[in-house]
């Protein structure tokens, strides 16, 4: 018997060595510790032999087993290491496996970016109405009835004292309604005018802005301006304020920066002027704060409106504006 | 407004050049928006020498001409009668394009047989004359091939002035003028007014009566006897047309150019048409009628100021002149009117009879209230001067609410602490008077003005502390900064929300979409939506640019199912969008809407963009509710549930294919697949699915606080069990149950597998679950895992009448 399981033993340490593969690895398992294996087998004879013998036999058995195994193991680890030796690998310049990821509109883009810029600044984020009375987008804003001014842009209405605000200007009015300064605010938002052409869509984004305090100056707004049209475009960007009208504000300042097409030199996008207008602004008129219930000789303050869509314009070299509209994704995925 | 350099060098010395120019008014405020060269087509028309010119051999008036360019010799065919040999002449070479062509370039052509390779020019053809009987005859000293713009020094420039409607003041070239005065340290230079012999006296022959003052404060009149009405000479058409104004006749011409001039609008009347020789100021009868210049008839109001005569009205004051009093060609007696209406009123009119002309322009923003005589009086010298006329002596000025100028006090300090500067009084003063205020200093720190007549625009003292920074530049306020505080403001909840779920989303392959807010009315119907139905109360818009944004939207759906058509139609048949944008319930059309924001998507095409290993995959319903639960889970939202949309509340989404979403008690909103009949209303071929949320309802499901808990310490045991169930048994339904076990060791359940068809029985479905059991504080045995395992499943299926496989 114990002949017998000693030639086993050789013999299957040799068919392991012999193995070429896996495969092979797996017969071998099965014939001699499969369930009716040599090895199990002579396990199970155990009891068949007599009490005294047992003792060895069996101890013998389990050293046979544990070579097996050991022996067996180390030829799948080797034979593992040729198979990956003679793997060429695959075609790694098949197109990986992408989750799909979607993509911002620009609009929302160019928001965040003014607004985060204004909120480390300090300023407050509030929304408004869409549908305005005539009220907020007019009347509080210094705006008379029948007065040229309202000519400045081109109103949609809804009723005669209804209307789809032209500015998110009203904003001003309404917060000034129910704080007392000092007061920071921005406020981002459509907006809606009737034209439209390739510089112009019915609806568009401003974000406005607000500051108000004692003691805050035109130099102030210059200050704030100025930092948030480097942080914008560049710190190379040269800006300019020249003298201009909104009936809510005074003084008034229009605000250009250098085209950032043309470099100053004049092209058609900036009508040869060298210059891009970019944002509104101006100190707030007192007849606003009036409006308010502010005492106009301690208050005074700023504020500034610019169009989204513009700035996106310029930044991102976008020359049609209708193009944010159509919600052609080939457009939407590049941003 | 239009100015030209050559015409505002007349009333102020101009040292800068164009470009100079224009900048430094941009930066006084008078944005120049475009500087073009007036002569710039002379570049092409050159001096050329006639060597010879003989008669056409086909047509009497023509000649055929050799005429020397200075290169070489061409021949053009010319039918001046004054052509002939050795005449210097202009010649236009093929390419040009003159005022006078209308935009079309001249070309290479044969004239009856004879070549023709280019045009000898009039002058008025140039618009350097008024002569139209023949060929410019030109000095013969000039050098042959030299530009035409070069041998005449001809240089002219029109300036395009963005006026904004605070400076009406500037709607003259004086008031140009003055802008430029003030930067040169000069002041502007009135034109003369001819002082002509004048005989007889008005009074005699007209009178004016205001019967409204409120509306006509001024009314002022002279009249010229035995005018001759003529084409303007030269100078006056060529003062006209740079500045883009047609001339007509010596008349109206004058009017027009001394309102170029002064900003004040005149009219002038046949006094011969005017009945009992007087005028009358006064309102019109409401729905009388009247009829323009521009031949139109008129339906006037109440509220509308006439000019009348004694019997009828002749014009709409400051508006326009009436057809019945017009100046002909055989006008001899001119009555001149140059009056001040009031703006509101000017502009009402100009409203109510949508007719804006260059008057209305003038009055609505205010024209100079002291202006009235002069511009009267200049104009009145220039009519009698260029058509031979006759000035009658006097003028009549009536003149019941004279012009009281604004009175203001401001301070020094305050001027400079608006404004961030530190300017003397004396500066202060000088720079308001640079532009013709009145200045005093009445204490160290107070001067008191007086604001000119023409700055209607000043009523305050900013209005002042605007015209201190203006003139002294806003280049020059230093930039400062505001006190900053340490702390960045936080954004609030609605936007720091709608933010993370935009991230979100564009994790989860959606791209976001902007649409307009306005949409056609017939997308109601479009969404099949029911009568009753709150969306159907459509917010109108009185003035839309087109009818298909007509509307104020009530859903958000229409436009993303547009934007999907117009994807698909451009070969983007995989479409993952969002939106987040507000709809407008209508409360009648003078209150504003409701307005609730929306957040909507459409999915459509694939699950994802074809790829090489793997089939296409048609996205389903529960692509869509995949987004939205992982949405919900990410927010932290407890509590959801998905039920099965009746039959009725199924509008534009299939039934069978739709679920509410429902957080605690509160409906959110919808998933579904959009109905094919609404497909087909969009025009869609493939199939859509859309969500649609409410993000207010939305957002007060978000928790307030997160909480967290801790990770588990002894490992879970998981059991499955398959069960068969009627097919109209809701899967949902049974996890609820499940959920619902007051079972401290049962962690979580989820549906494994679903399996219709073979072997299961018509009607029936197969569900599997795998329930997931551990123990906070031991390891489970798995005895105790089996008896609770083998309890709950007895449960659902009593309750559900399952069967086990
Ligand atoms: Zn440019």
């Amino acid at each position: 018997m114990n002949k017998a399981i000693e030639d086993i033993q050789k013999e299957s340490l040799e068919e392991i060595d012999n193995a070429k593969d896996l495969k092979e690895l797996d017969s071998i398992t099965v014939k001699y510790t499969g369930k009716k294996g040599f090895i199990t087998s002579f396990s199970k004879n155990l009891s068949n032999l007599p009490s005294e013998e047992r003792p060895a036999a069996g101890k013998k058995v389990n050293e046979v087993r544990t070579a097996f195994e050991s022996a067996l193991a180390e030829k799948i680890v080797s034979i593992k290491r040729e198979i990956e030796e003679a793997d060429t690998g695959i075609d790694v310049s098949l197109p990986g496996v992408r989750p799909a990821q979607g993509a911002l509109h620009p609009v929302t883009i160019i928001t965040r970016e003014i607004c985060s810029i204004f909120s480390s600044m300090g300023f407050n984020i509030a929304e408004g109405p869409e549908v305005e009375t005539d009220y907020y987008n007019f009347e509080a804003l210094n705006f008379p009835h029948n007065h040229p001014a309202r000519e400045m842009q081109d109103t949609y209405y809804v009723s005669e004292n209804i209307l789809l605000r032209t500015h998110t200007s009203p904003m001003q009015a309404r917060v000034m309604e129910k704080e007392k300064p000092p007061l920071k605010y921005i406020v981002p938002g459509k907006v809606y005018r009737c034209d439209s052409d390739i510089t112009h869509t019915p609806m568009f984004h401003q974000v406005e802005g607000l500051m108000v305090d004692e003691n805050i100056s035109f130099g102030d707004l210059k200050g704030v301006l100025t930092s948030f049209i480097h942080q914008i475009f560049d710190e190379d960007t040269s800006l300019r304020f020249r003298p201009s009208f909104f009936p809510f504000t005074e003084p008034s300042a229009e605000v250009d920066i250098r085209c950032v097409i043309c470099r100053g030199k004049g092209c058609r996008v900036c009508s040869q002027t060298g210059w891009l207008e970019i944002l509104g602004s101006g100190m707030v008129h007192p007849g606003v704060f009036e409006y308010a219930g502010y005492d106009t000789e301690v208050i005074t303050g700023f504020a500034f409106g610019m169009g989204v869509e513009r700035i996106a314009m310029l930044k991102y070299g976008i020359d049609d504006i209708r193009k944010y509209y159509e919600n052609d994704i080939r457009f939407l995925g590049q941003f | 407004m239009k100015v030209s350099l050559n015409w505002l060098k007349e009333y102020a010395p101009i040292n800068k050049d164009i470009t100079e120019l224009s900048d430094s008014l941009t930066m006084a405020g008078l944005e120049i928006e475009t500087v073009e060269s007036r002569f710039e087509y002379l570049n092409e028309v050159i001096v050329a020498k006639v060597n010879s010119a003989k008669k056409h051999p086909d047509a009497d008036k023509l000649s055929v001409c050799e005429v020397d360019t200075g290169e070489k010799v061409i021949q053009v065919v010319c039918g001046a009668p004054n052509v002939r040999d050795g005449l210097t002449v202009a010649l236009a070479l093929p390419g040009t394009i003159l005022p006078t062509t209308e935009g079309k370039p001249l070309k290479k052509g044969k004239i009856r047989g004879e070549k023709s390779e280019g045009m000898i020019c009039s002058a008025i053809e140039l618009q350097i004359g008024v002569d139209a009987d023949g060929i410019i005859e030109l000095d013969t000293n000039l050098t042959i091939g030299d530009t035409l713009l070069k041998a005449l020094s001809l240089e002219d420039y029109t300036l395009e002035i963005g006026l904004t409607p605070n400076r009406p003041d500037c709607l003259g070239l004086i008031g140009v003028a003055r802008e430029i005065a003030a930067m040169e340290n000069t002041s502007v230079k009135f034109p003369e007014v001819k002082d002509l012999a004048a005989s007889g006296d008005i009074n005699e022959h007209v009178s004016v009566t205001i019967e409204d003052p409120e509306l006509c404060p001024r009314y002022t009149a002279a009249l010229i006897l035995d005018a001759k009405v003529a084409d303007s000479p030269f100078w006056l058409q060529d003062r006209l047309l740079s500045v883009g104004l047609t001339p007509i006749n010596n008349i109206v011409d004058i009017t027009n150019f001394v309102m170029m001039e002064t900003g004040q609008p005149l009219h002038a009347f046949d006094l011969d048409h005017l009945e009992e020789s007087r005028i009358v100021v006064k309102r019109a009868n409401e729905g009388d009628k009247f009829t323009t210049l521009d031949d139109k008839e008129r339906t006037l109001s109440s509220e509308t100021l006439m000019i009348c005569d004694g019997k009828k009205p002749v014009a709409v004051g400051g508006v326009m002149g009436g057809q019945n009093s017009e100046i002909g060609d055989n006008t001899t007696k001119v009555l001149l009117e140059s009056a001040y209406f009031s703006p509101t009123s000017i502009r009402k009119t100009a409203k109510k009879l949508n007719l804006g002309t260059d008057a209305t322009h003038r009055f609505e923003r205010g024209v100079d209230p002291e202006g009235t005589l002069f511009a009267l009086k200049r104009a009145a010298a220039l009519i009698a001067e260029l058509t031979g006329g006759k000035l009658v002596s006097g003028v009549i000025d009536e003149n019941p609410i004279k012009h009281k100028r604004t009175e203001l006090n401001l301070s020094m300090m305050q001027t400079n602490r608006a404004l961030g500067l530190k300017l003397s009084i004396e500066e202060i003063k000088k720079h308001l008077e640079s532009v013709e205020f009145e200045v005093s200093i009445k204490d160290e720190d107070t001067l008191f003005v007086i604001a000119p007549g023409f700055r209607v625009d000043v009523s305050r003292p900013v209005d002042l502390m605007e015209e201190v920074a203006r003139l002294e530049g806003y280049d020059k306020i230093p930039v400062t900064h505001p006190v900053a505080p340490s702390v960045s403001a936080l954004p609030p909840k609605v936007t720091f929300y709608r933010d993370k779920i935009k991230d979100m989303l564009l994790g989860l392959g959606m791209t976001e979409a902007i649409n307009y807010s306005f949409i056609g009315d017939n997308n109601a119907d479009l969404l099949m939506l029911p009568e009753n139905d709150d969306r159907r109360k459509m917010l109108g818009i009185l003035n839309p640019l087109t009818e298909d944004q007509g509307v104020m939207r009530t859903s958000v759906i229409p436009g993303l199912l547009q934007n999907m058509k117009h994807n698909n139609a451009n070969q983007n048949k995989t479409l993952k969008l969002f939106e987040f944008g507000n709809i407008f319930i209508s409360n009648g059309q003078n209150q504003q809407p409701t307005e609730t924001e929306m957040l909507a998507g459409v999915i459509t095409g694939g699950t994802k963009d074809p790829v090489w290993y793997q089939k296409e995959d048609s996205v389903s319903f529960y692509d869509a509710k995949g987004i939205v639960e992982e949405l919900l889970e990410r927010l932290k939202i407890e509590n959801v549930t998905y039920t099965s949309l009746s039959v009725d509340e199924c509008l534009y989404t299939r039934k069978g294919y739709s679920a509410k979403i429902i957080s605690g008690n509160k409906e959110i909103g919808l998933i579904g697949k959009v109905k094919t009949e609404v497909k087909e209303n969009f025009d869609l071929k493939q199939d859509a699915f859309i969500f649609e949320l409410s993000y207010e309802n939305l957002l007060s499901a978000v928790p307030e606080s997160l909480n967290t808990y801790p990770l588990p310490i002894y490992p879970s045991v998981t059991r499955d069990i398959t069960m068969i169930v009627e097919k109209d048994v809701e899967a949902g339904d049974i996890l609820k149950e499940f959920k619902g076990f007051k079972e401290k060791l049962f962690e979580s359940v989820r549906v494994s597998d679903l399996y219709e068809g073979d072997n299961i029985e018509e009607g029936y479905k197969s569900l599997s679950f795998r329930l997931t059991y551990r123990s906070e504080n031991t390891t489970l045995k798995d005895k105790k895992v089996n008896k609770i395992h083998t309890n709950m499943s007895k449960r659902i299926i009593e309750k559900f009448n399952a069967k086990l496989p």
